[in-house]
């Protein structure tokens, strides 16, 4: 299953040189963004193979046609809990750095077009410990947290292998 | 890419090759191995060098690589006897030749090294000094031109300067030999006897030698032939060119001369045969016992005419053929930095060839010329792009994951449908497998293409270490997929370093140690447990453990009250930024080697593992997979989950019922398997599956060291060969596994790593420490 997204603009956005466009998508009432350039596709839930002693929201292995990428949970990512996924559960397929990732959300909500100038800097949230946020944008509605990605995707493969490396 | 450089390419593909060999050949005679058929294979690599060199203007190549062939010439002709030779001088310039040829390669400025020419020169020239001249016995052997080949050669191909080298031999006869009474030319003999066929002792014998037309494609000389014949016994050579066909029609590269030798001698039959051992098949002469004059065409152009005009007459044929053939003019131009006598010669012959000659006709000889030396004993082979051979591959991993998806949709189908199909899917996965093993097969390369780099490694070393170390190198034939064997060159050339560098002391050390001066390292390659085993073991001090430690403490990578096992230190040899080097030489010592290695095969699905034992000396193993691509596995299931166990590891399965398990005092479970302990693990727990597990099947494994261990799962669904994707590529190293396969269901299972599970087992870890971490939800 692959959505179709339609774009809306950022409602005072003048066409402004320097302007990002995020992808937002939801993990129960909150709202997320990203890079519309880092999305490689969007495609619905589809089993994955748990991998062993992995991070918690590291769902596991999905194959995608051919080529094997891990799905993490961003629910479990940011401490909600596990997400009981569905088939109208969704995966965003992302490249972060020189892989490819999948990312289960809730559902994906809109493509925006913001200025970079209405990009504030993430508060210094003392929950946020693996800075997982990298900026927040107001829109008329609500508030999207974007996502550093590399972090979310680090606290899940990276760390958990250095570890149980050394101890083997 | 235009034709040229393609052709280029192939060159020094063949180069790489071609080094490999002599360098090969002449390890073996360093080693004593005696062998002439090692001087000549040496002596064919480095002649097929300078000719290719030659037809792309790699000038100092071809100046390099004359020289050397000279100097093996004089012990292919026996004027150096192959014990007394300098080995290890060639060996060094092997090495030379391959860095000029690297220099070629890069188009770079060559390192000049004239004092490896120097010593070249030396080679062959005592033999000399005293002068036969003045006793009646003949000239050596070896014909009368001092060294090999003249320069011009180098321009030309191989077939094309032999021609040239013959004529120069004529020429140089018939200026320095009065005309004698008898038809024909002589060879060896000096003017001094008239009969000497009657003052001599032994037999009359006629020699027909008629070699085949390739004989310059297989880069002998006629010259060569002629001279493995006792000099002292040749009564009388001559050359039969009946059968050169018309110009219009000759391929400059037959050989089409045929020569009729009277000798005097008392050697045998056998004797004789075995002076063409190397040089000729035994159809390509005849032996003949007789007075009789030989029963064979008579030599055209000597019939009639007087000695001496009939020598010149078969120089000046010999020069207009030439002429007439293109890329001779080349070889007349040559400097005569070498050879003075046969170049002017060249230079006499009548008829200089047209300016116009088309020089492009030469590249492709070469390489022609070289495979046709090879021909006789390989098989005809073809080039082939790896990427093509990678995309078949990459085709074949698809058809497989087709294969068994649609095997499972046919299971589903109706009893009288699916019986129908049944077959034909049988007899698709039989062809499937076998159409992957064929192109494994293609991909499969013996690992000596990376172990022949490793002699001249050592030696380099050993200079600049000032050590004394014999390389050994055993199981060089053992094949690996191509991948791999290009992977493999960096960790190897790191190992063997610190094997030279920290491993091996030097000589004086030794001895006080009570070792031989010599150090020892062994390189070894094997299949085990359907891996590629590779280990380097050094007879050196081995680890020094405190030193180490040490080390490591003050790194702060070992805490100060932190207790570690003697092998748990020796681990520490692959974490980053140690080296116990007390110096930092630009061998070793930045501590940027082992770790990078280890590194370097676990992000190959290898492992590298250290056994050392002070003063004893150190080994390292290094495990691969045989192949990136595919494996033949046993498809299991535990609780909810399925893996693939590769085949290869896998040495028995039974119920798990009627094998009694026992318990250690430590908790570890344990089976009698045909009569010896083995440790057993539940899958499930070690990989911690979801669901539920019933284990009722044992699986019987065995470990990269050899030992069995059993594996207790739930249930065997089959067998089948899997696709091996990476988990790195998009997820990084999960332990238990080297990677991953998709099921015919689309659907991922982990390909089990025995040992990489065992040690997890080991580690005892079962949950993720992030999982520690409050999270506020």
């Amino acid at each position: 299953m692959t959505l179709q997204l339609g774009e809306k603009h950022f409602s005072s956005a003048q066409p402004e040189a320097a302007a990002r466009r995020i992808v937002t998508f939801k993990v129960g009432d909150r709202t997320f963004g990203i890079d519309v350039g880092m999305v490689r596709e969007i495609k619905g839930w589809q089993a994955t193979t748990p991998l062993p002693h992995a991070a918690q929201h590291v769902r596991g292995v999905l194959n995608l046609r051919g080529v094997i990428l891990a799905v993490y949970d961003l629910r479990t990512a940011i401490g909600m809990g596990v997400t009981d996924a569905t088939a109208t559960h969704v995966i965003v397929v992302v490249d972060v750095e020189d892989k490819t990732a999948g990312l289960l959300v809730d559902s994906v909500s809109d493509i925006v077009d913001v200025p970079v100038s209405a990009v504030r800097p993430a508060p210094d949230l003392e929950r946020d410990e693996h800075g997982l946020i990298e900026g927040l944008v107001l829109l008329d509605t609500d508030i999207v947290a974007l996502l550093d990605l590399a972090a979310v995707i680090r606290d899940g493969g990276a760390e958990t292998q250095l570890k149980t490396s050394r101890a083997a | 890419m235009d034709p040229l450089a393609e052709l280029k390419q192939t060159f020094f593909q063949e180069c790489e090759e071609l080094l490999g060999a002599l360098e090969q050949k002449l390890q073996a005679l360093d080693e004593g191995s005696n062998d002439p058929e090692d001087v000549n294979a040496a002596f064919r690599a480095i002649h097929s060098i300078k000719g290719g060199a030659g037809a792309f203007g790699c000038t100092e190549l071809v100046a390099f690589a004359h020289v050397f062939e000279a100097s093996l010439d004089h012990l292919r002709s026996g004027r150096v006897a192959i014990e007394d030779a300098p080995f290890t001088l060639f060996l060094r310039c092997s090495d030379a030749v391959a860095d000029l040829v690297a220099a070629a390669r890069n188009d770079e400025q060559a390192v000049e090294r004239p004092d490896l020419l120097a010593a070249l020169e030396q080679v062959g020239q005592e033999p000399q000094a005293p002068a036969p001249v003045a006793v009646a016995a003949p000239a050596p052997a070896a014909p009368p031109i001092p060294a090999s080949t003249p320069a011009a050669e180098a321009d030309a191909p191989p077939g094309i300067a032999a021609l040239g080298n013959l004529l120069a031999m004529v020429e140089a006869k018939t200026g320095t030999t009065p005309a004698k009474a008898d038809d024909g030319w002589d060879d060896e003999e000096p003017a001094a006897a008239p009969e000497p066929a009657a003052a001599k002792p032994g037999r009359d014998v006629k020699l027909r030698i008629a070699p085949e037309t390739d004989l310059f494609r297989r880069v002998i000389e006629p010259r060569v032939v002629l001279g493995s014949l006792p000099a002292d016994d040749v009564v009388e050579i001559r050359c039969d060119l009946s059968q050169v066909p018309p110009l219009e029609s000759l391929d400059v590269t037959d050989c089409w001369m045929r020569f009729d030798v009277a000798l005097r001698t008392q050697l045998s039959v056998e004797e004789l045969h075995g002076r063409f051992d190397f040089s000729l098949a035994n159809e390509e002469f005849e032996i003949a016992f007789s007075a009789e004059q030989p029963a064979v065409t008579e030599v055209p152009v000597a019939e009639a005419a007087p000695a001496a005009e009939v020598s010149s007459s078969v120089a000046a044929d010999l020069s207009a053929i030439l002429a007439k053939l293109g890329p001779a003019p080349e070889a007349q131009q040559a400097e005569p930095e070498i050879q003075p006598a046969p170049v002017a010669a060249l230079a006499a012959a009548p008829a200089p060839a047209p300016e116009a000659a088309p020089v492009l006709r030469t590249p492709p000889r070469a390489p022609a010329n070289d495979q046709a030396a090879a021909r006789q004993r390989q098989a005809v082979s073809v080039r082939v792009d790896l990427d093509r051979i990678d995309k078949l591959m990459n085709l074949v991993g698809e058809i497989v994951i087709t294969q068994s998806m649609l095997v499972e949709c046919v299971r589903s189908l109706p009893y009288d449908v699916y019986a129908k199909t049944a077959e034909g899917i049988l007899t698709l996965s039989r062809q499937t497998r076998e159409l992957q093993d064929h192109v494994m097969a293609v991909r499969a390369q013996p690992v000596k293409a990376v172990f022949q780099r490793m002699p001249r490694l050592v030696r380099e070393l050993a200079q600049t270490l000032g050590k004394e170390v014999r390389l050994v190198l055993e199981g060089e034939n053992t094949e690996v997929d191509k991948t791999i064997i290009e992977e493999l060159a960096d960790p190897l050339t790191h190992m063997i370093r610190n094997s030279m560098d920290h491993g091996l002391e030097t000589p004086d050390e030794r001895v006080e140690a009570g070792k031989a001066r010599e150090g020892t390292i062994k390189l070894i390659a094997e299949h085990r447990a359907g891996r590629i085993v590779i280990s380097v073991t050094d007879d050196g001090r081995g680890i020094n453990r405190d030193r180490l430690l040490a080390k490591a403490r003050s790194r702060g990578l070992v805490g100060a009250d932190e207790r570690l096992q003697p092998e748990e230190i020796d681990q520490l040899i692959f974490a980053a930024g140690l080296s116990t080097a007390e110096v930092v030489s630009d061998v070793s010592g930045r501590g940027v080697g082992m770790d990078v290695v280890r590194r370097n095969v676990e992000s190959l699905g290898g492992r590298i593992s250290v056994d050392s034992e002070p003063g004893r000396g150190c080994k390292f193993t290094l495990a691969l997979p045989l192949t990136l691509a595919v494996l033949e596995g046993m498809v299991i299931r535990c609780g909810d989950d399925r893996y693939v166990i590769p085949i290869a590891s896998v040495i028995e399965t039974q119920h798990l019922a009627s094998t009694p398990i026992e318990r250690l005092p430590f908790g570890q479970e344990v089976l009698r398997w045909r009569g010896e302990v083995t440790p057993l693990y539940r899958l499930g727990d070690v990989m911690g599956s979801m669901g539920t597990t019933h284990e009722n099947i044992v699986i019987i494994a065995e470990t990269e060291r050899g030992n069995n261990v059993g594996i207790a799962v739930d249930e065997i669904v089959g067998q089948q060969q899997v696709v091996v994707k990476s988990l790195e590529a998009n997820y990084g190293a999960v332990n238990g596994a080297s990677a991953a396969t998709i099921l015919g269901d689309g659907l991922v299972a982990l390909i089990l790593d025995i040992d990489s599970m065992l040690r997890l087992a080991a580690s005892g870890e079962r949950n993720h420490p992030l999982s520690d971490l409050k999270m506020a939800g």
